[in-house]
């Protein structure tokens, strides 16, 4: 029975390592596009001075910072599981055209949710490393004569993820413990996996045992940013 | 021949006023020193002449080139103000090393991301960062990460790197004011031999006697203004207007 349970928890937590993986591949670069979002700059009612002379309110008003920081507001300030059902049944409930109704839509429908939900999490974390960076080594950048762009990747980008690490470990780990919310739609994530037993063979004792799962793919990924920031440790 | 000569340059941010129609020019292979208090517009003018700042007024020409007319927007064009600023080369006052790389990668970056448009080999971009830090005296600290140097160290990576892009004007915006008194000497050092070897700079220092000793010409700046431009005898050792008399006296007072 032991081995059963083992081998079918496994099963479960491949299907949450593989919603795992699939969302941060996406919403990592994702958060990074929300982030330059929130920052933007842009503010095209600052030169129409044709129409009078505008409030300040108005030729300050940013609409792309203005529009990605509405969504962040949005999805962060909403459950991660209305979402998730929201995403895959509104489609199919208020257009009568349900999307996912493919072999793994479900699973894509899950993905879809988490990458928008974590892109959001991860642009403020982004954004707040970004910022920190003192605007002196951007400085240096220009007038060493580099492009913006590689004044990013080369001067930037680095010192960033270095800030970053910590906030976004403590995200990641939470996201390894949100995959159970997929069951929500009906996947079978590690602990609906565990529950199973309660109902098929009124044992209790697998959902228990999930933990064990979780904690090991939580301590790979704490040794795997120990490991990161001491890379990272060589300069200040 | 003046290698930079600046007309008219104003620039406010928004209701104060920080330049006031500063104008003055520089040889080839001479020192211009820039005093004066803290907020009188010596630093704007610094940022101005590196394009960190955008005067509103006024133009400014590099060997007979105009480079910057407030005037004519052809000459603000984004793409061009990057190889512009390269006519200067700027030293921070708090440095402004990249942490994350060596002395020796702070100082060839730039250069090897260049190296397309110049054509330079990369041995060649080493050799020449090499060269650099040896003379600021730090060959055996090539390899060693900012946090590792000390603020006198560092200052001298920054200016090596300056020079690697061989600027034809180095400026220095108060070289020696994070530093310990006790580093201070290392750093005026290394911008003196500059200084003897003709390399033309424009130095915003609080360091009068430095200043004295190493300017061709100094001028004095208050409230954005230009107060008294000369040389460092008529300048700082016979000032006529009031309020250099003023800010000297009380210089040396303290010093």
């Amino acid at each position: 029975m032991f081995i059963h349970v083992t081998l079918s928890l496994l099963e479960g937590m491949w299907t949450a390592i593989e919603l795992f993986l699939l969302t941060l591949l996406f919403s990592l670069p994702l958060g990074l596009l929300v982030a330059f979002g929130s920052m933007s700059k842009w503010a095209p009612l600052r030169h129409v001075s044709r129409l009078g002379h505008l409030p300040a309110a108005l030729r300050h008003f940013r609409p792309i910072s203005a529009l990605t920081e509405l969504v962040v507001w949005i999805i962060r300030g909403t459950p991660l599981m209305l979402q998730l059902i929201i995403i895959f049944y509104g489609p199919g409930m208020w257009f009568d055209n349900n999307i996912w109704a493919f072999g793994n839509g479900r699973m894509v429908a899950c993905v879809v949710a988490f990458v928008i939900n974590y892109a959001c999490y991860f642009s403020v974390i982004y954004r707040g490393g970004i910022e920190s960076i003192p605007q002196g080594q951007k400085e240096a950048g220009q007038v060493l004569g580099m492009t913006k762009t590689q004044i990013f990747f080369k001067v930037t980008l680095l010192q960033v993820i270095k800030r970053i690490v910590p906030p976004m470990s403590n995200e990641i780990i939470t996201l390894v413990k949100d995959t159970s919310l997929a069951r929500t739609i009906a996947i079978t994530e590690l602990v609906k996996a565990g529950e199973s037993f309660m109902k098929s063979d009124g044992i209790t004792w697998p959902l228990f045992y999930t933990m064990v799962y979780y904690l090991l793919f939580v301590g790979l990924l704490t040794l795997l940013f120990n490991w990161l920031e001491k890379k990272l440790d060589y300069f200040k | 021949m003046a290698i930079l000569e600046v007309h008219n340059i104003e620039k406010h941010f928004k209701n104060v006023q920080v330049l006031n129609d500063i104008s003055f020019s520089l040889e080839k292979g001479q020192v211009l020193s820039i005093i004066g208090s803290s907020g009188s517009g010596k630093t704007t003018l610094l940022r101005c002449l590196n394009f960190l700042e955008k005067p509103d007024q006024g133009t400014i020409l590099v060997g007979d080139q105009v480079i910057f007319d407030a005037a004519d927007p052809a000459t603000q064009i984004e793409k061009e103000v990057r190889k512009k600023r390269l006519h200067f080369g700027l030293v921070f006052q708090n440095f402004n090393l990249f942490p994350q790389y060596t002395a020796l990668e702070n100082v060839t970056l730039a250069p090897k991301l260049m190296a397309k448009e110049t054509g330079r080999s990369p041995e060649d971009i080493e050799a020449d960062g090499l060269a650099l830090l040896a003379q600021m005296g730090l060959e055996d600290r090539k390899d060693h990460y900012p946090h590792q140097l000390s603020g006198g160290q560092q200052q001298r990576v920054a200016i090596a790197r300056a020079l690697a892009l061989q600027p034809d004007i180095l400026c220095f915006d108060e070289p020696t004011s994070a530093l310990d008194p006790e580093l201070t000497g290392e750093v005026l050092r290394v911008i003196r031999s500059l200084a003897e070897k003709k390399t033309t700079m424009i130095i915003v220092t609080h360091e009068m006697a430095f200043a004295r000793d190493v300017a061709d010409q100094v001028i004095f700046m208050d409230g954005g203004y230009i107060v008294e431009q000369g040389t460092p005898e008529q300048v700082i050792n016979h000032p006529k207007e009031e309020r250099t008399k003023q800010f000297l006296a009380r210089y040396f007072e303290n010093a």
